[in-house]
């Protein structure tokens, strides 16, 4: 590589400072932000201890109503956090130029949005201190979890995500921990050396460390879509009007793709705005990012609109009554969904002003899971609400233990977001270096452009 | 001292291509491709300074370890029907369509836990004991290259064709490459 590289413009002492803010300087506002949200996830794991005491009669449950908010927070955290990891590794795969500064922080989402995802099957148990329950292991209670209930293929899903995707955003952050144990001192060296595990970055480490990384890329991406399959046959799988649908499984893929994909660009505008990464989360990157949540926005009103129709055309009674009830009951639900997940951004992300406009794409965003929320919940409950038999019909609204958490949940990600900004890489740094290092300007006429060097598939063996 | 630890001569270098000519030269002395290695803060593509000659066969293990989970997953589940064999709804004891789910989920939690292990002993990771060659001022921009040598007169020879190339600091040290 004969021209500069622009990693040579950058220096690379000044690059790690830069990209490492996060870790080197601790604001009041930090301080400020952690202990607001602390006291928020605090606040509702006081509410769910009280409802633990008391029974989920507090909750706004009822018969038939017996999924609320919890399975709506649920399906929501889980479908947050789809894109997140699935971005990242089709971008690696792809080997995408754009994609260095907005792996860490997808991974980062996915890791989170499960781990506050999957606490709410457990809090819905009722008896939650039996959770264990569902481990199979041998014991002399002579109980065994029954794997024909979805919810067993829930835990056996969302644990294999959960831990492949810790795994795939913490073999990815290696070579970065390492940088910042060579850059830390006291106790944060101590952690960064036990974390980056002796690397060096040694040429065979690193083709080592390539091939390992390309395989978990290659193995998240269909437990990816089989996780939010498998939420959606905890659904489909019931004889329930609206759920028992083949379309579900997806539905609810393509569903989860739109409002992760939201959420990075959420996670990405934020990142960029308080760790001042103006420099690396650029304009193109939004833009890039919108014409995939354009693409999702169109694929979820196709599947919508698809479903829709069958049921309109057929008017089977029990799903016509359903139907039906979107435009009563339960209209102005149906109004926010279809206004926040299609009315807004359709039109709104087909001009490249708003795809390049970062506090518009940030409110597309914020709107756009709105509307998934909405959408969650229209799923998880008129279904129940309106059952076959009408003498049953009930309606559903959740009470203040419900409410305080879903500010609670908002809240726990936020904070689990904050603590990870202090303490580990919330930029991939090597895999930005990398970029760098392969861009030089070359001459095309009279005009100079970046030029990103790649090898071909298969070169070199 | 580990047993794979040797006499290694290294020297910090300012662009790839004084680097590959410090290779080269390495190469003349001569001295095996192996035993020539870059301490580098981003990955160099193979051949531009050294090539690794070693073959990577851990994405069999993973293969394998899929194929172990698989079984797992689809034990667990006939195990269960065997063993606690509840009758649900009508449905068949033995079903198969949450056969095929668990399993197909253990292949891949198999799968993704063999990568991290298999990674990791593939490139040597966790081995916090050993004592690697290593400088810290490859975060700086510099590319280290480093050959194991015999100690005396090749070692010296390998000093000054690093040297020779533009390598700055050369020193030589014992540990592992």
């Amino acid at each position: 590589m004969s021209e500069r590289h622009h990693l040579e413009r950058q220096g690379e002492g000044g690059l790690y400072e830069t990209l490492s803010r996060s870790n080197l300087v601790t604001t009041k506002g930090w301080y400020a932000a952690a202990g607001v949200l602390f006291a928020l996830t605090a606040a509702a794991v006081g509410v769910f201890l009280y409802m633990m005491a008391t029974g989920l009669g507090v909750t706004g449950l009822s018969r038939p109503v017996m999924w609320g908010t919890m399975i709506i927070l649920f399906v929501f955290w889980i479908g947050l956090s789809h894109s997140g990891t699935l971005i990242s590794a089709i971008l690696r795969i792809t080997q995408a130029g754009w994609r260095a500064p907005v792996l860490r922080g997808a991974e980062a989402m996915t890791v989170f949005a499960l781990m506050v995802g999957g606490l709410f099957p457990l809090m819905h148990l009722g008896r939650n201190w039996r959770f264990y329950y569902m481990i199979p292991y041998p014991n002399e209670r002579m109980l065994w979890p029954n794997f024909r209930s979805p919810l067993l293929w829930d835990m056996v899903a969302i644990s294999t995500y959960l831990t492949g995707s810790i795994l795939f955003l913490y073999f990815g952050m290696i070579p970065d921990l390492a940088a910042a144990r060579d850059h830390a001192t006291g106790w944060r060296k101590k952690l960064y050396t036990f974390l980056a595990a002796g690397f060096r970055g040694s040429h065979s480490e690193w083709r080592r460390y390539h091939v390992a990384s390309t395989l978990f890329a290659v193995l998240i991406i269909p437990v990816a879509v089989s996780v939010h399959s498998i939420v959606s046959w905890d659904f489909a799988m019931a004889m329930v009007p609206g759920w028992h649908s083949t379309i579900f499984a997806p539905y609810f893929v393509a569903g989860a793709i739109y409002s992760g994909i939201a959420g990075v660009i959420t996670v990405m505008a934020f990142l960029r705005r308080v760790f001042r990464l103006e420099h690396f989360l650029t304009v193109r990157h939004f833009d890039n990012l919108g014409k995939l949540l354009l693409t999702m926005t169109l694929i979820w009103g196709y599947f919508y609109f698809s479903e829709f129709l069958t049921t309109w055309y057929s008017r089977l009674p029990e799903d016509w009554e359903l139907i039906s009830s979107y435009g009563t009951h339960y209209l102005p639900l149906f109004l926010v969904m279809l206004t926040c997940n299609f009315l807004i951004p359709l039109p709104a992300l087909c001009l490249s002003k708003v795809r390049r406009s970062i506090p518009a794409m940030f409110a597309v965003s914020l709107v756009v899971n709105v509307g998934m929320f909405a959408e969650r919940a229209l799923i998880v409950v008129p279904s129940l609400a309106r059952r076959n038999d009408p003498s049953v019909w009930l309606g559903y609204f959740p009470t203040w233990v419900e409410i305080s958490y879903i500010v609670g949940s908002v809240s726990m990600f936020a904070l689990l977001y904050v603590l990870f900004s202090k303490l580990l890489p919330v930029m991939a740094i090597s895999d930005i270096k990398e970029h760098l290092f392969r861009t030089t300007d070359r001459s095309i006429g009279a005009a100079t452009v970046p030029s990103v060097a790649q090898e071909e598939e298969g070169e070199g063996e | 001292m580990s047993e794979r630890s040797r006499t290694v001569v290294i020297g910090l270098f300012d662009a790839v291509e004084e680097a590959g000519a410090a290779a080269r030269a390495l190469r003349t002395l001569p001295l095996p491709e192996a035993d020539i290695t870059t301490i580098s803060s981003v990955a160099l593509p193979d051949g531009a300074v050294v090539s690794d000659p070693r073959p990577i066969r851990f994405p069999w293990a993973v293969a394998l370890f899929w194929f172990v989970g698989a079984v797992s997953g689809a034990g667990l589940t006939l195990y269960s029907y065997l063993v606690y064999p509840l009758v649900t709804a009508g449905k068949p004891i033995a079903s198969v369509p949450p056969t095929m789910i668990v399993t197909y989920e253990l292949a891949m939690l198999a799968a993704l836990l063999a990568t991290l292990v298999a990674g990791f002993l593939s490139i040597g990771l966790a081995r916090y004991r050993a004592r690697k060659v290593f400088d810290p001022r490859i975060h700086e921009g510099k590319i280290a290259v480093c050959a194991a040598v015999e100690p005396g007169e090749q070692a010296l020879r390998a000093a000054a064709a690093l040297k020779e190339a533009g390598g700055a600091e050369v020193r030589t040290e014992e540990g592992e490459l």
